[in-house]
């Protein structure tokens, strides 16, 4: 009988890596910067952060470590895509050619502007 | 056509590194390094913590792994190597790193920021970007001394621990583009902790063993696996993560280009 924090645990990781998994293939299929930061972000926070509480679960020794971990994560990787994405835009990275929204485009003009009067 | 220009301005460069190469090969053919250490094989199938037969060790790695703990007082085997065992190539290291960044300061000093333009052009990192690093900074520099100061009883060191430290400090410059540490007190930090590496190595000199970089008080203090033992080593890591932190600060700074 395996016990039931082992089950858990590895239920939260074949999770995680399963989003891992889409976020390592949209890192490739997707057109453009910004769409590949998506895949990047999104499913690898979440699939890093599955695999890391799975493994608490399954060991609690690890589980205060795993937390901290989880925590680390959820505070570093918006931050860092965040200023990757900045970064892109404002350097001039073009939008993939069927994009069909830019809000940060018009926002930034627009307070150009403002600066300006 | 351009390619040929460059190839021909780095004719000279090559000349002398071949020049250099040969000299090194004339120097050091005749030496002799001694007599091959290495009789058998390493076992493959070692297990950690497996007994040694202490009686017919026949290998350097099979020595270091039967008598580190309780030589040198560190739980980490790399760590005894390193410093203690190998303290000497890592005092040569730490010269070698200190080299290459100086080298890499003198190459910058030739690119001159003339254009004051491309200095304002430098963006304001956004709200969430400077929150952010100011949240995680501490929490970075925090972990970069955790490695330095258990390098004898847990993977990483001074090395390790300083780079950490330096990739901290380049969130800091990211989230301050304007600010920065001052060059003075990078540069003080770094010649301290140079200079006390050597002077734990000249304790050595003067302590039992008479040998430069000796741990001689390995046993003295502590058992082995607390914070407190292994003699001198985690203060000579602590020496080589202040230097090699401040080492790469100093890079980081040079690389962002109004430093000097």
């Amino acid at each position: 009988m395996i016990a039931i924090n082992v089950i858990i645990g590895m239920v939260l990781i074949i999770i995680g890596l399963s989003f891992q998994v889409l976020g390592a293939l949209g890192l490739i299929r997707l057109p453009d910067v910004y769409n590949r930061l998506q895949a990047a972000t999104k499913s690898i926070t979440l699939g890093a952060i599955s695999i890391a509480i799975g493994v608490g679960v399954m060991d609690p020794t690890l589980l205060t470590k795993a937390i901290l971990v989880a925590v680390f994560l959820l505070i570093t990787n918006p931050i860092s895509s965040h200023a990757i994405a900045r970064g892109a835009y404002r350097s001039g990275v073009p939008l993939w050619k069927g994009s069909v929204v830019d809000k940060y485009g018009p926002a930034l003009e627009r307070k150009e502007r403002e600066v300006k009067e | 056509m351009m390619e040929r220009t460059t190839f021909h301005r780095s004719l000279p460069a090559i000349a002398l590194a071949l020049l250099f190469a040969a000299t090194l090969f004339v120097a050091f053919v005749e030496v002799d390094f001694g007599e091959p250490r290495i009789e058998e094989e390493l076992p493959v199938n070692y297990q950690p913590g497996e007994e040694i037969d202490t009686e017919n060790i026949t290998t350097p790695g099979l020595r270091y792994l039967a008598n580190s703990s309780e030589e040198t007082g560190s739980a980490n085997l790399v760590t005894a190597v390193v410093v203690n065992y190998r303290g000497f190539d890592t005092l040569g290291e730490v010269t070698i790193l200190f080299l290459a960044a100086t080298g890499v300061g003198a190459l910058l000093s030739f690119i001159k920021d003339d254009d004051e333009k491309k200095k304002k052009k430098i963006l304001p990192p956004s709200l969430i970007l400077n929150k952010g690093a100011r949240l995680v900074l501490p929490l970075i520099i925090l972990f970069g001394v955790y490695v330095f100061l258990h390098g004898h009883l847990s993977p990483g060191g001074g090395f390790q621990g300083g780079v950490i430290i330096a990739s901290g400090m380049l969130l800091f410059y990211i989230a301050e583009p304007t600010k920065g540490a001052s060059h003075k007190v990078i540069s003080i930090i770094e010649s301290t902790a140079g200079l006390a590496f050597i002077g734990l190595g000249i304790v050595g000199l003067m302590t039992a063993s008479k040998i430069f970089l000796a741990n001689d008080f390995a046993g003295d203090w502590g058992e082995v696996g607390m914070l407190v033992s292994a003699g001198l080593l985690p203060l000579i890591y602590i020496a080589i993560g202040f230097k090699v932190g401040s080492e790469m600060t100093g890079l980081v700074e040079k690389m962002r280009g109004d430093g000097s």
